[in-house]
């Protein structure tokens, strides 16, 4: 193998592909990265045998071949190569060598044979979807799902295929996240193996592990688009030169649809920044671990206010300016998950939408211009007993 | 051959052809799906082991298959886990996807134990019950909270177990804390302050050690009896004791017997211990018992009849630690029996722990061995017929608390005690008990003698 390519490139590609690199030592080859270089260009891959990443960079090859270098030290290495210049990489027995500017380096590497072979994919790719989009996704759904590994499918999304929309739900059993993705002629869906999806009624668990990694290769800005393919056991996505593969998690993941509750007694609206902040300053009042805050709903005064007291920090209330429809209400949340629904929030204004002081809650965005409840997002969290 | 016991043989031999690392990595959660017509389906967990296992280890595992049933000629590999299978079988679960977070049990504020001070925030001179035996040493306490350092330096209080002496001196650091939170109060054990010392010797820190000591403004050290014997400690201790003595600040000890009687403390220590004020606490009276218990009961809002109080309060002498936790048992059960709480049912439940030795499995023997011990005396010597001059108290002694404790009868014990009259055992109890009403000194060694024997078991 012999090579030149920018250093810009190869450092964009190993930060990508290094995150990925197992942190288990029992097989070493797992914390290598593997160089291939053919054809006019260098294709990186690394993976911790959950979800695997291969990236192609541009390169000026002069002779193919292929090894793995040790992810964490040709990572640091090349992050503090100079910029600007360009990087010749060759392959010395079992070494590579790295030339940049005034800098070289002689990496003890591992044979290439060794490396895990990263599954390909064998079908079409079943529809595309913006990076804007897919980040604004991942970053709401992201905030409910279950750390731990006590119910493994609830440590993964859950990703439900209809006709119109794309159903994305999370939940750590406190609250619920659940976004509807509407598709458009832009998804550029593959009709026929879509709809087979839809008539196997597929329902499928991503781990959350890999949208997070999803989300930081997007941030790399490598495309506009990302191409979906489902398989057997198995997503892949394809990002410009990077294609990702994930197992999926096995399991049925909860039921969740028939508490999403549809009609509510009592619906507040009202300004988002006005309410995280009453809460924020609630939770500092709240006694310990569970952190409660109450929810207080006038009817006749159309009084909100929001307060918590202990008996180590004192107590608080704050009056909040939102427009209360319905029944008066009394409710105890976990000011953690109220804060983190609301956080996700995007319009400037936002619902909350109550039935009973034990019966889900529901946070919804709201039109700025016409006060309209929006569907699409909702997230729901239990109060807590009292 | 079942699929399971296949591929559980081909494993076997698989391993000895490949490296742990590799085997372990590759085929954890792998099993036989299917076997047919001589064609193996390997269900593999993920789509790495799917591609590992076709396109490199095909040719093991073909091979080892094939020594087993010859009949199999080729091998592939599907994504699926046991666990699938298995959801498969089994009617879907329901499970709700969403709950409501429990509320944390809404437990008291269990007031924290500083770690800065080490003080229970529990004991304060508020709830201790003063009664005839601790009067002196509350109020020395008292005045020593009030006056930090300035008179009773050093404050030494005596006592037996389970007598308050605890509570007392902590009550000092908590007062002191509440009038002045900026003072910095220690309160030890005098087992913790050699551990420390030991540790700070181990870690070289002895200087650090010493600092830490000398910047208090009150020092409490609990139990420093157990200092008696270990020399360094000693040796420390009399370092920082001189130290803030000099800087008149405060500190406060605690033994379970005065200085003089704690064996193996230097001399120079134990004129220190002397220098300040020495106060007792003995064995509560018992209109004190009653006390306690009342408090107790309005505390934690405890129903029960008066006589019952009455009752544990007399039946129950020695110790406060034991009062109280004779009414705790006599709550619990009529808790869980659900009965009232009245006499009959407090004699029924405490007729165990009343003190009537007989009961604790005390015997004349125990008595002899505990008199011969305390006036150091040999056992046959009390046992002996001579009169000699330091024997005969001891002997008198002995007697009476034959009497007191086990109710012996006067032949009883006379016959204990090398076959003498019942007179001269009638005569030595009436002796005691005569001078048990005035002779200070005898009361001390009488109650001394009691608490020993019922620490025998």
């Amino acid at each position: 193998m012999k090579l030149i390519c920018t250093q810009d490139n190869l450092k964009k590609a190993i930060s990508s592909s290094e995150r990925m690199v197992s942190k288990q030592n029992t097989l070493p080859i797992l914390n290598a990265i593997l160089f291939e270089a053919d054809k006019g260009s260098l294709r990186l891959s690394a993976t911790n045998l959950e979800m695997g990443i291969q990236i192609k960079i541009g390169a000026k090859v002069e002779k193919e071949g292929k090894i793995a270098v040790p992810a964490k030290l040709i990572s640091n290495f090349s992050a503090n190569l100079p910029e600007g210049e360009s990087v010749s990489l060759e392959l010395d027995e079992q070494n590579l060598k790295i030339k940049s500017g005034r800098t070289q380096a002689t990496i003890k590497s591992f044979l290439a044979g060794d490396f895990p072979l990263i599954p390909k994919k064998t079908t079409e790719s079943l529809f595309e979807i913006n990076t804007d989009n897919f980040k604004k996704i991942i970053n709401r759904i992201i905030v409910s799902v279950a750390h731990g590994e006590a119910r493994q499918e609830l440590s993964g999304v859950n990703i439900i295929f209809n006709k119109e929309d794309i159903c994305f739900a999370s939940t750590d059993s406190f609250r619920l996240t659940e976004y509807s993705f509407k598709l458009s002629d832009k998804n550029n869906i593959n009709k026929d193996s879509y709809n087979a999806f839809i008539d196997k009624n597929v329902s499928i668990i991503i781990p959350a592990a890999t949208l997070i990694e999803m989300g930081r290769i997007i941030s790399n800005n490598l495309s506009d688009i990302i191409k979906v393919t489902l398989e057997e056991g198995q997503i892949f996505f394809e990002i410009g030169g990077a294609r990702i593969v994930s197992r999926l998690i096995n399991g049925k993941y909860p039921e969740y649809k028939h508490i999403m509750p549809t009609n509510f007694k009592t619906t507040i609206i009202g300004d988002k920044a006005q309410i995280q902040n009453a809460i924020k300053m609630a939770s500092l009042f709240a006694p310990g671990k569970s952190s409660d805050i109450t929810l207080k709903i006038n009817q006749e005064t159309g009084n909100v206010s929001i307060g918590a007291r202990s008996a180590e920090a004192g107590e608080n209330a704050t009056e909040i300016d939102f427009e209360a429809l319905g029944e008066s209400q009394e409710i105890i949340f976990n000011s953690k998950y109220l804060l983190d629904g609301i956080n996700m929030i995007e319009s400037s204004k936002v619902a909350l939408l109550a039935n009973s002081e034990t019966a889900p809650v529901a946070i919804k965005e709201v039109d700025q211009n016409t006060n309209n409840i929006l569907e699409g997002y909702t997230y729901i969290v239990m109060p807590i007993k009292n | 051959m079942v699929n399971e016991e296949l591929w559980q043989a081909a494993l076997a031999e698989i391993e000895l052809s490949i490296s742990k690392a590799n085997f372990i990595t590759w085929f954890k959660n792998t099993s036989i799906i299917s076997n047919e017509n001589g064609h193996v389906v390997i269900g593999v967990p993920n789509g790495f082991a799917k591609e590992w296992l076709e396109n490199k280890y095909n040719l093991y595992i073909l091979r080892a298959l094939g020594n087993i049933q010859p009949e199999i000629k080729s091998v592939s590999c599907v994504i699926s886990t046991p666990t699938e299978t298995k959801t498969v079988n089994e009617a879907p679960q329901m499970v709700d996807a969403i709950i409501a977070p429990k509320k944390p049990f809404p437990r008291e504020i269990a007031a924290p134990i500083s770690f800065e001070t080490n003080l229970n925030p529990r004991y304060a001179f508020d709830n201790f019950i003063i009664g005839g035996n601790n009067e002196l040493a509350r109020a020395a306490c008292f005045a020593v909270s009030q006056n930090i350092g300035r008179i009773y330096n050093p404050l030494f209080i005596y006592g037996g177990v389970g007598l308050g002496k605890t509570h007392l001196i902590q009550s000092i650091g908590n007062e002191i804390l509440k009038n002045n939170p900026q003072s910095k109060v220690k309160y030890i054990t005098s087992e913790r302050f050699t551990s420390e010392l030991i540790d700070s010797i181990k870690n070289q820190k002895i200087n650090e050690f010493k600092e830490y000591y000398q910047k208090m403004d009150l020092l409490i050290i609990d139990d420093i009896q157990f200092i008696s014997g270990k020399e360094k400690t000693q040796e420390e201790f009399f370092h920082i004791f001189n130290h803030l003595y000099q800087l008149n600040k405060q500190i406060v000890l605690s033994s379970d017997r005065p200085p003089k009687a704690i064996q193996i403390l230097e001399e120079r220590l134990r004129s220190r211990f002397e220098g300040g004020m020495i106060a007792d606490v003995t064995q509560p009276d018992f209109e004190t018992r009653m006390a306690i218990l009342e408090k107790k009961i309005v505390d934690d809002n405890i129903r029960i009849s008066p006589e019952a109080i009455k009752f544990i309060a007399s039946n129950i002498k020695n110790n406060i630690r034991e009062l109280e936790g004779a009414l705790n048992r006599v709550v619990v059960s009529a808790q869980l029996t659900n009965k009232e709480i009245t006499d009959e049912f407090v004699a029924n439940q405490l007729s165990e722990i009343i003190s009537s030795g007989k009961k604790k499995g005390i015997t004349h023997k125990h008595i002899l061995k505990a008199v011969s011990e305390f006036y150091d005396i040999h056992i046959d010597d009390l046992v002996a017929k001579n009169r000699k001059q330091d024997v005969v108290r001891p002997r008198q002694i002995a007697m009476y608390l034959m009497r007191s404790e086990l109710q012996f009868s006067y032949p009883g014990i006379g016959e204990k005690l090398g076959g003498r009259d019942h007179t001269t055992a009638i005569h030595a109890f009436e002796k005691i008990a005569k001078a048990l009403s005035s002779d200070e000194k005898l009361i001390k060694e009488i109650g001394e003698l009691r608490e020993q024997l019922y620490q025998i078991n």
